[in-house]
Order: structure tokens, then sequence, then C-alpha cells
């Protein structure tokens, strides 16, 4: 293990922003995201002034790049704007030298970063080593819970889902009642009707699925063009995985099978008379 | 027979469609009542929390929210001072927020540390012990988590460190405090184990008494009525700050909680269609089996209107039944719901996404009622307008 091999410190500080015009020698370099250089019309080779307060801007730079960020969810909503800079030029800016908020450490070939971090720990005193995993899983933690509430919303759709679809099938069988009591008038036996209605039913169902599949991607494609223009974002909202297709088509399948042939059962076991509306 | 009885004996004669629409439109009835709560709950939750006591102007740093980031305002006991001397400011306070570690046993442990001016405190209600004097630089207040954590009690010792120097392994700056009282800090999340003491400790425990400085200043108009114009003054008399109130707060709160409000828009109206299309579909089958009924009774005399009539008091009969079970099935999920989002880390404890307040279960139930009703209405219009010789002639054969 070669500790400290890579040194790092990314501080993200409030800085508040003037134009200027001069144009003084050797000014430390600033590289901006593209929607901070967007909004304040900032190109490459301007002259900006930073400060940590309102009354201490006085930390002259130069746009040297304009970036843009990698898409974080955890940001998005945060509505912050970015800028990076040389580590000395920041800590010289906020009048606290030689600190930082973390370091970031690179370790040789088949090192454990939990050990590593381990060990660290044992002999570590005013700092805390965690490893990229554990930082990882801490900061997903957010995430976690939206899936959680998403994976509970989808539980009563998919519930709310079922009984509409249960209701459907059965009215749409029960609609059949005339047809089936001719049938059974002329001899029809009743397990062709019952197939004759099953096979209904499941088409039904077919047809319906491949409907809401084609429905699901348009109203993915929609909810992404949204959030990314709502966000400034690249991130994808919604995905649509060949897994979820699979469940929801077998799932309304079933469902609509099950459905249709409780129905059709029922149909066929009710006199003929009395689907005819005289018994 | 009134309408309502023709309504319920229509449902009967179909027992097992009728049941299984009623649940559907519980269902739905459910999750609009849960959208409902949670698009309206963020706001009122949020508001609540900021308003628990009583302060409704907070001034932090230039461009930063309260504890939004680590920086601080210099100059914390002078613009507390000018503030007081605002007309209709009743109160104001400076709060510092830091992170601090103290020992237990050979271990250290983190806290999170309040730095208060007790005669001005928007932050804690006590549980037990006594509240701090202005200027008591010996106690110390301590959240529950804190004191299970430290093993310390009203009227223990603990010692806070500051800061800890790695290069020497020493703590730099330490301090032993009694414990004054034990409190509920209104914005701690789930476990939090906080400390508070005077301002004045608290700097210089975080390094930061030199330039007097603080996280936040929180202040208290004398009428909630004249909030809106002592933030308009503050704003006007210290351009340097950030002066929000707690309606611009519980504004940029909506707008990180956006996609959760969005979310209940849309669920909440993917339920009310499926209630529509439940009821409509419903009804219109019902009323093509019941057209012969229906003809003869308008063959007898009865009016169209009446016929509308009952066919829509059916489709309320359907929607009322259903939003009644809905409701309490939308209570129970509600809970559910809310104890997954309230797990965000973070998050005050006592902060809720689902707040079941007697408008949400009213416009949950209104809106429910009238889509239930208007559903009913193309059923209605078919039954009116069916040709009545043409339907007897065809029933009879």
């Amino acid at each position: 293990m070669t500790p400290l091999v890579r040194q790092s410190g990314r501080l993200l500080v409030l800085v508040t922003m003037t134009l200027s015009t001069r144009l003084p020698a050797q000014l430390p370099e600033i590289a901006i995201e593209r929607r901070l250089a967007s909004e304040l019309d900032l190109a490459v080779g301007d002259t900006i002034r930073l400060g940590p307060a309102a009354d201490s801007i006085r930390f002259a730079g130069v746009v040297a790049a304009i970036y843009e960020p990698r898409s974080d969810p955890a940001e998005i909503a945060k509505g912050e704007w970015h800028l990076r800079m040389h580590l000395p030029d920041l800590t010289r800016l906020l009048g606290t030298p030689d600190r930082v908020d973390r370091l970031s450490i690179g370790l040789r070939g088949g090192i454990s970063a939990d050990s590593a971090a381990a060990r660290l720990n044992r002999s570590a005193y005013g700092y805390r080593a965690h490893s990229s995993r554990v930082i990882a899983s801490e900061s997903s933690q957010t995430f976690r819970v939206v899936s959680r509430f998403h994976r509970a919303i989808a539980i009563i759709t998919i519930v709310a889902s079922a009984v509409f679809l249960l209701c459907i099938m059965l009215l749409k069988v029960e609609e059949r009642r005339l047809d089936a009591a001719v049938m059974r008038f002329v001899g029809v036996r009743r397990r062709t009707i019952f197939g004759a209605l099953l096979l209904e039913a499941v088409l039904v169902a077919a047809l319906g699925s491949l409907l809401g599949t084609g429905l699901a991607y348009l109203a993915g494609a929609a909810t992404n063009a949204y959030y990314r223009r709502f966000f400034d974002t690249l991130l994808t909202f919604s995905l649509i995985t060949p897994d979820i297709i699979w469940f929801s088509v077998m799932l309304s399948l079933v469902l609509g099978a099950g459905a249709g042939a409780v129905a059709a059962w029922r149909l066929v076991h009710t006199k003929p008379l009395v689907l005819w509306g005289r018994g | 027979m009134s309408g309502l009885g023709w309504g319920l004996k229509s449902l009967r004669r179909h027992r097992l469609r009728a049941v299984l629409s009623v649940a559907g439109i519980a269902i739905s009835a459910a999750l609009l009542l849960d959208m409902v709560m949670l698009s309206g709950g963020i706001e009122r939750s949020f508001t609540e929390l900021l308003l628990s006591r009583g302060y409704q102007i907070r001034l932090t740093p230039k461009g930063t929210l309260p504890f939004d980031t680590e920086a601080t305002l210099t100059g914390a006991g002078r613009l507390v001072e000018a503030i007081r001397r605002v007309p209709a400011v009743a109160a104001a306070g400076a709060v510092l927020g830091t992170s601090l570690h103290a020992r237990r046993g050979d271990s250290l442990v983190t806290l999170f540390g309040y730095g208060i001016q007790p005669e001005a405190q928007a932050l804690y209600t006590m549980l037990s012990g006594s509240d701090l004097a202005p200027g008591d630089s010996s106690g110390v207040l301590l959240s529950e988590p804190a004191s299970r954590l430290l093993h310390a009690a009203v009227g223990d010792s603990v010692t806070l460190i500051g800061r800890l120097d790695p290069q020497v392994v020493t703590e730099r700056l330490g301090r032993t405090l009694k414990v004054s009282g034990i409190v509920r800090w209104v914005y701690d999340y789930r476990g939090q184990p906080s400390v508070g003491t005077v301002l004045s400790v608290m700097q210089s425990l975080a390094g930061q008494r030199r330039d007097d400085r603080a996280s936040l200043l929180t202040v208290r108009a004398e009428d909630d009525s004249l909030a809106a114009t002592v933030a308009a003054g503050l704003r006007r008399e210290f351009p340097q700050l950030e002066v929000n109130s707690v309606a611009d707060l519980v504004r940029h709160f909506k707008q990180r909680l956006v996609y959760f409000r969005q979310l209940a828009y849309i669920l909440g109206s993917m339920s009310l269609v499926v209630t529509v299309l439940l009821i409509g579909t419903l009804l219109t089958i019902n009323v093509n089996e019941r057209l012969g009924e229906i003809a003869t009774l308008r063959a007898l005399g009865i009016s169209r209107r009446t016929v509308i009539r009952e066919i829509m008091l059916e489709g309320a009969v359907l929607t009322t039944v259903g939003s009644i079970i809905g409701i309490v099935l939308g209570l129970g999920t509600a809970r559910y719901l809310d104890s997954i989002l309230t797990s965000f880390p973070g998050l005050p404890a006592a902060f809720s996404f689902f707040v079941p307040r007697r408008d949400s279960l009213a416009t949950a139930g209104i809106v429910l009622l009238l889509t239930g009703t208007l559903a009913a209405l193309y059923p209605a219009w078919l039954a009116a307008t069916s040709p009545v010789a043409a339907t007897l002639r065809a029933e009879a054969t």
C-alpha cells in the first residue's frame, strides 16, 4: 500500500461573482460548469472576482475551462452551481491554508480497501478512513429510500390494475350472455363455449398488454424528456427494462386469463334460458 | 321505488361485478387520498416544523439556506443587536452549528453541536432538567440519543472536544461541561446525537470565536402578519445576508422535493382515470342490459330526467361506497408510505410527508364523488335517449 499516493481536496464553496474587465497577468485558473457559465454569460478567458462572503469579493481569477459536470442524481434537485479551482488557490481564497475536507488514496493492486481503511483508522486521530464501497453505500441511502417508495407505489398500482382488469374481463365475458345462450340452444358443448370465451379473454389481455407496453414506452420517453429539460441534466429517469415488460405482460395475461376463466365458467354453468333472459 | 333503491337493487343483481368495481374504486380512492396528502403534506409539515418555536425569519450567509453549507457569517453579536432594534422584531438569536467530539471511555464519538442564545432560541424544547441561562458557560444540553451515546444524565459532566490535531495526536480544544437538561432538537434527524451550549462556548470549541461567527440568525416578528414586512426590511438593511421568511424556505424546500409533488399529481390523475373507466364501463354495461326495463319505465311515463338521475345516483352510490373503504385503506397505506419516506437520511425526525387532515379527506372525497357521478353521464345519456318503441319491440322478439 502506498499511502497518500494521490492527494486531492474538493471543496464546494459558495462564491459571489462580479465581472471584471481588467486582465492582470498570471491570474489563478478557474473551471466553471456549463450552466453557471451560461447563466453569467461567461466564456473562456473572462476574468471574474470571487469571495467567501458578499462583503469580501477580492479574489480575481480567469476562466480557463467550461465543463459539463457528471450527471449526479444526488445533486440535481439542489440547484447548486459548481466551479473548480486549484487547491492552493481555493484555500488561499477561503483563508484556510493547507486545510482540506477529504483526501483520496489510491491503493496498489491486490490490497483490500476495507482492510486498508481499518488499518488507517487504528492509527488515526482526527480523521476517519472509509472505503469507496462504504461511501457509495452510505451516499446511496437516499436512492434506496426512493426505490422502496417506488416499489410500494408500484404494488398499490398493480393491485388497482389487477382489480380493474378482473372487472373489465368479467364484464367483457358477461356481455356475451346472449351469444352463449344461442350456442347452448343449438347444441354447442359447454367446453367449446368455455374455450372460445377463454381464448377471447387471452387475446384481449394480450392486445391490452401490447398497447400498454407501447404506452409505457411513450410515457417513459415523455418523463425523461420532461425531467431532463426540467433539471437540465442527461440523467435517465424512467428506464423500461425487458424484465419489467416480461413481468407486466405475464401478470396481465395471467390475470386476464384467470378472470376470463372465472367469468366463462359462471356463464357456461348458467341455464341457457336464464342467459336468454327468460329464466 | 326511489332512485337510490333502484340503483342499489341493480348493483345487487350483479354482485361480483359490483364488488370488483367497488374494490377498484376503493384502491383508486386510497391512492388519490395518499397523493392529495403527499402533494400538500410536504408543505404543511415543513411549515409547522419551521414555525414550531414561533420564529418566522432566518438570516444566513448570502446565497445559502440554513445548515445547507458550512458557510458562516461574522459579527453575529453585532448583527443580533442591530436586528433586535428593528421595529416589530420581538426576538432574535444566533446559532452556530458544528461537528464536535466527546470522550466515551477510551474512544471518541462524533456529535453535532449547536451554539445558541438561550434567551432567543428556535431550535429545541425541554424534555427534562433545566434550560441554559443566558451566558451560562458551564452547562450543556443533550438530545436523548446523545445522552444515551455518552451515558450521561442531567447533573453529569461531559467533555466536549472541538478540534483534534492528527499530527501531534492530541485534542486541540476541549471543555468539560455539566449536563443541564435533555432536549428535543427540532431539526434533528432520527437518532442524531446533538449537544447545545451557549454560543460563545460553541464558538470557542469550533475555533470561530475570534470573528464571532454563526451559521444563522433567527428572528421572531411580533405578529405572524408582520413577518413579510420585517423580512423585507431586514433584506434592505442587511444586503450582505440572505433573508428568508418561512414562506421563502418552504418554496426552496418544495423546489427540492418537486419530484414527489409531481408524482403525486400524476398518480392522483391516474387514479381518477381508473375510477372514471371503472364506473363508466360498469354502468354502460348495466344500462345496456336493462334497456328493456328502462324502455318499459319510459313507456309508463317516467321522464328522461328521472332515468338520468337514477343512473347518476347509481354511479354516486358506487363511488361513495368505494370512497369510504378507500379512505380507510388510504390512511393505512399513507402511514406505511410515510414510514418509508421519513427514513430519508438527514431528514428531521419531526417531518412528515403524508399529513392526514380534514381538508385532504374532504378534497379527495369531493373530487372522487364528482368524478364518479360525472362518469355516469354517458351511460345515463345512453339510457335516456334509447328509442322506447324499438327497444320494446326488440325485447319482445
